[in-house]
């Protein structure tokens, strides 16, 4: 294993590259206002939703004037009362890749938990009962909760509606198909010594994300409609209302304060038709959000997926040939169906260069909680299946993992072809690997966890206690090629400092702090000079918003490009005033200094071209890329099996991940490490059980387990710096990525320890119990 | 979520606060005790019309009890009071300490007391299988059958007796109290040892099983007592009773720990739910009662007997 990398980039760097403190985190930390419900507005009602008890029905009579006649309700909102208008909730680029085949409110559920009606309310205590005044007449219809029967002829149409658009073919439920390939599997596979077909399935996974999802509307002096709201995509927002109410982009305001926390969970239109729609009807402000309960089934969830994985090899470990078979559950409504599938295919079967792939992939539809984005957006699927194959694989050939995975893995030069064929409801752009620390992610992984030492090997030992180690390798993308694309303004204070004006959305990824970073190493200031503001319809420009690993590389891009013009402009008015070239300026420290070492601050130039000059220097740009570049992770763990119990305990978990260069490698690591939190619930525990009649039966954190600080394993996080070409500073994205491989190498880690292999997440200790008493 | 309370009252004595609900009553309404509130809140009924929070009360204590070696805990003394007490901690091999420091967090443990614990009656409840295992009894005071049966309108239940089902203590509106534990039985020479065990799904989790034992020897190192008490396996936490039957009058080792163990097992009524199937819960009674066993073993030295 040799270092493919290039070497570091300069250490030259005054705030790119530095573990600066988080520009929010004082603010955070004391408690002061800065989420959205910490605003407080006189006449402010309460909204609440009522939900459906059935997963499948149509409502064939609504009758809400009792709920009307209660005192202190303002408004009830039914089917009936609102514009019909088939849209998706997904928070994509416009033209969504979605079906629409979503209605603000409909004369039919498609899950418990379904919209029936909306109440606002001078109190809960008042909209609760409200809600429990409405009479509905029901006509019950079958659900439909089993993926692997959702298309049997007879079953229940689930969108049997005729305006919707974009659905596959809704007569036999199903949302999106996906058909793909290069090459010639079944050709690859007779040329293969050992194939493996195998099945995994993986769960319904809520984002649990510490805030829920809250909007608060109201109308301003003018008559425009504010929303004030916890998303990640505050554009899409305002586009979506304006298309569902039937009202124009001009007339709305989307203000996004700081969020708590989205995890793909807000890339998401939610409850924002819903509010503002409510505070249309009552005129007055409304506030509308999920409780915790409601957040896990009434939001969104990752996609349960079937995966049916065949893999063809040579004797010498080279792959010749892999077909990935995938049944997905969009569950009601199809947001993100397609794209979220295709990614387990795209940002999955390319990582190792098999010259036969093939993608098959149907999403249906299902009478159970909507899925939507979620962290990792496919690839954790994908690469549980892949990944726990591979492993296999080697093992059946007698070959080291990590051996195998470098001989076969992508690397630097390559072209991968399957992006594009698989782009974003379209056909997508091919992708050129033009930087990849993969090696190096291996070769410092497996030091880190004692590859050599710990392994087990496979075989049963007695004991009670059973240790292994695991390995993953996994990539992702940064930004959605050709797709995704940000703006960012800045300009200058007579003191010296910027403010800087992002559509990007931080959701707890220090993406503020980052784009600050970003903002201040370009312009030669420190850090404080920057204010940033993100974000606000009316005042930062368009961003697509927080998703797919895209705020650094895009975000980051139109930050650096519109500080670079601002710098220039700076150096022309600092030439005036060092009578010098403004090309053979440079700004550090605050300062713009001569060839001769004469300099003048930041402060005077900016005042010098305010009052002397009459000009306010500010600037502009939007950026976008043509090319995705991955970053790449090794995911090593190390686990306990208790083999009276069942239970697989985590003991340490690597992450070794090239994401190019690290603007603030404190944030990233906090990212990588978050990401293998929410990835060992994926593993061992997390998922949402739904019942017999489609009702959830955990929706809450006494039954729904996710990791605590309890349960965290021994974390080691090393990053492996890259230049990525593409990258505003050589970065390239690390929010998703550490995902993807926690859930495989945990897999593999036990069947290290015992032997054994675990093909359904998450591991759930009673199936381990009784796969080890099978081998008794 | 509690948006029919109408009164919340904070009495100082146990008469207080039993007066304040009997006229609550009178006045109709459904109402309850608070003292940590981290089952009542969570629980979120929304039909309460009024609560008589207890917290003022004079019943958090750990005290002795005589010279005989029992002791007495005030219905409000708090998880996190158990889990740090120096006294209990030398007692029983700090089994009641063990116990409490697995349960929740530590606000949970800070706010949720040992009478709320009980009085929720839940199946897993962590306290009860140690108290179990202790032969503890439950002091109630006032409630529709107190006031006709002892003086003082107290009365004395056996825990075991105590829980009636899930949910269900046998309080008929009484108040806890204090839980009284009983001096050991240890025979001169003898030696005890006691063990409680938790499995959850994860490190902070309502148990999926728990289990508590406690096992005297004579000086001739034949079991002379034991407890084996075992919780979510049930309606109630239960005792094992032909377990512990199966240990009594032989010598106490590893094989007749693994023999009740199993026994025990068979002895538990699991229900299957969202945390574990049936059968899983009744695989880890057996697992956990022969650890918890196993533990009291080691405890009281690896070779009972060497020193015999
Ligand atoms: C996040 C979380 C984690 C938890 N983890 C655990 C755990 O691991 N193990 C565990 O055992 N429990 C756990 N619990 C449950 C709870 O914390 C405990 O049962 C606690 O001991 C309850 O005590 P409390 O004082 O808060 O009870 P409260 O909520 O105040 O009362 C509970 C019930 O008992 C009644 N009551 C209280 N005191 C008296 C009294 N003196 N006389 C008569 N009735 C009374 C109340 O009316 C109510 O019905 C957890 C709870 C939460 C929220």
């Amino acid at each position: 294993m040799s270092g493919a990398s290039p070497p570091s980039p300069p250490s030259r760097r005054a705030v790119v590259g530095r573990r600066v403190r988080k520009v929010d985190g004082f603010k955070l930390v004391t408690g002061r206002t800065a989420f959205t419900d910490d605003i407080a507005l006189p006449g402010l009602l309460v909204g609440r939703i009522l939900a459906s008890p059935h997963a499948h029905a149509r409502i064939r009579d609504i009758d809400t004037r009792r709920a009307k006649a209660l005192p202190g309700v303002h408004a009830v909102l039914t089917w009936k009362d609102v514009p019909r208008v088939p849209h998706t909730t997904a928070g994509q680029a416009w033209p969504e890749p979605s079906p629409y085949d979503t209605y603000l409110l409909d004369s039919k559920v498609r899950f418990v938990g379904d919209r029936v009606a909306a109440v606002a309310a001078e109190t809960r205590a008042v909209a609760e009962e409200a809600l429990r005044l409405i009479e509905v007449d029901w006509e019950v219809l079958p659900p439909v909760l089993d993926m692997e029967h959702a298309m049997d002829p007879g079953t229940a149409v689930i969108h049997d509606e005729p305006d919707a658009t974009g659905i596959r073919d809704a007569a036999r439920n199903l949302a999106g198909d996906i058909h793909t390939h290069i090459g010639d599997v079944e050709a690859g596979f007779r040329e293969s010594d050992l194939i493996l077909e195998r099945e995994y399935r993986t769960p319904r996974q809520q984002h649990a994300m510490l805030e829920p999802h809250i909007v608060i509307c109201w109308l301003d002096a003018d008559n425009r409609l504010v929303i004030r709201t916890s998303t990640q995509i505050p554009f899409h927002v305002r586009r979506q209302v304006a298309m569902i109410l039937r009202i124009p982009v001009s007339r709305i305001r989307v203000i996004k304060p700081r969020i708590g926390g989205g995890f793909g969970g807000k890339q998401e239109m939610v409850l924002e038709d819903l509010c503002a729609a409510l505070t249309l009807a009552s005129g007055r402000p409304v506030k509308l959000e999920y409780s915790r309960h409601e957040e896990f089934f009434m939001a969104r969830t990752r996609h349960p997926q079937i995966l049916r994985l065949r893999m063809g090899v040579k004797r010498d470990g080279t792959i010749v040939a892999h077909h990935m078979r995938v049944l997905a559950a969009t569950g009601a409504y199809g947001s993100h169906c397609t794209t979220v599938q295709g990614n387990t295919g795209s940002k999955v079967l390319p990582l190792y260069r098999a010259p036969h792939l093939r993608f098959d992939c149907d999403v249906v539809y299902l009478t159970t909680p909507q899925a939507g984005a979620f962290r990792g957006y496919g690839c954790p699927q994908g690469y549980f299946a892949q990944e726990s194959l591979v492993d296999e694989i080697a093992h059946e050939l007698g070959m080291d993992p990590i051996a195998f995975r470098l001989k076969n893995a992508i690397r630097q030069g390559d072209v991968d072809e399957l992006s594009a064929q698989l782009g974003e409801g379209k056909k997508g752009l091919p992708r050129t690997i033009r930087s990849c620390g993969l090696p190096e992610c291996l070769e410092k992984g497996a030091a880190a966890i004692g590859w050599k030492e710990q392994r087990n090997g496979g075989v049963r030992r007695p004991g009670r206690l059973l240790r292994g180690v695991g390995v993953a390798t996994t990539m992702q993308g940064s930004g959605i090629a050709g797709v995704d694309f940000a703006g960012a303004f800045l300009k200058a204070n007579e003191d010296g400092s910027f403010n800087l004006q992002v559509g990007a959305t931080d959701l707890g990824t220090g993406s503020d702090t980052v784009l600050a970073q970003i903002a201040a190493e370009t312009l030669g200031v420190s850090l404080d000079k920057i204010l940033i503001y993100s974000s606000d319809t009316d005042f930062t420009p368009f961003d697509v918003g927080a998703y797919a690993s895209s705020t650094t590389i895009i975000s980051g891009g139109a930050v650096k490009k519109a500080a670079e013009k601002v710098r220039d402009d700076m150096c022309c008015f600092a030439a005036q005033l060092l009578d010098a070239p403004p090309e053979d300026l440079v700004c550090r420290d605050n300062r713009v200094f001569a060839p001769g070492g004469k300099s003048v601050s930041m402060a005077e130039v900016a005042v010098h071209a305010l009052y002397k000059e009459k000009t306010q220097v500010m600037e502009g740009a939007s950026h976008f890329n043509t090319d995705s570049p991955p970053p790449f992770c090794a995911t090593f763990a190390e686990v306990e099996v208790d083999t009276e119990t069942g239970r697989v305990r985590p003991v340490h978990l690597v992450t070794a991940v090239d994401l190019g260069v690290a603007i603030n490698p404190m944030q990233a690591e906090g990212q990588a490490e978050g990401a293998v939190a929410q990835g060992l619930g994926y593993a061992l525990a997390e998922e949402l059980v739904l019942d017999g009649r489609g009702r959830p039966a955990n929706a809450n954190f006494c039954d729904y387990k996710i990791f605590t600080a309890k349960d965290m394993p021994k974390l080691t996080t090393i990053l492996v710096e890259t230049e990525e070409p593409l990258g505003p500073f050589g970065a390239k994205s690390i929010a998703e990525v550490g995902i993807n491989g926690v859930a495989p190498a945990v897999a593999n880690a036990a069947f290290d320890a015992t032997g054994l292999r675990f093909r359904r997440l998450p591991i759930r200790p009673d199936a381990v119990l009784a796969a080890l008493g099978g081998r008794r | 979520m509690f948006d029919r309370l109408r009164a919340f009252h904070r009495p100082a004595t146990v008469a207080a606060a039993l007066r304040l609900a009997t006229a609550e009553r009178r006045a109709g309404g459904r109402g309850a005790f608070v003292a940590g509130g981290t089952d009542l809140v969570v629980q979120g009924d929304g039909s309460l019309r009024w609560v008589v929070d207890l917290s003022l009360l004079p019943l958090r204590y750990v005290r002795r009890r005589g010279a005989g070696g029992g002791w007495t805990i005030g219905s409000t003394t708090t998880m996190a009071d158990l889990e740090r007490s120096a006294a209990l901690r030398r007692f029983a091999d700090g089994v009641l300490c063990d116990a409490a420091a697995t349960a929740g967090s530590p606000q949970i443990r800070n706010r949720g007391t040992i009478g709320g614990n009980l009085a929720n009656a839940s199946p897993a409840c962590d306290l009860a299988p140690p108290l179990l295992a202790l032969d503890a009894s439950a002091v109630i005071a006032g409630g529709a059958a107190g006031a006709r049966k002892a003086a003082g309108g107290r009365r004395t239940v056996a825990l075991e007796r105590f829980f009636r089902g899930p949910g269900r203590p046998a309080l008929n509106g009484g108040l806890l109290v204090e839980i009284v534990i009983p001096a050991p039985p240890v025979p001169r020479g003898g030696r005890a040892a006691w063990a409680f065990q938790k499995l959850g799904r994860l490190q902070s989790d309502i148990a999926v099983v728990n289990a508590a034992a406690g096992v005297i020897v004579g000086s001739d190192c034949r079991c002379r007592w034991a407890r084996i008490a075992i919780g979510a396996a049930g309606p109630t936490p239960l005792r094992a009773r032909r377990a512990e039957a199966l240990l009594v009058g032989r010598p106490f080792d590893r094989d007749a720990a693994q023999a009740a163990a199993a026994r025990a097992a068979g002895e538990t009524r699991p229900v299957s739910d969202v945390r574990a199937t049936a059968d899983y819960r009744r695989e880890m009674s057996r697992v956990l009662v022969g650890r918890a066993l196993d533990e009291c073993l080691e405890r009281m030295g690896r070779d009972p007997w060497a020193s015999w």
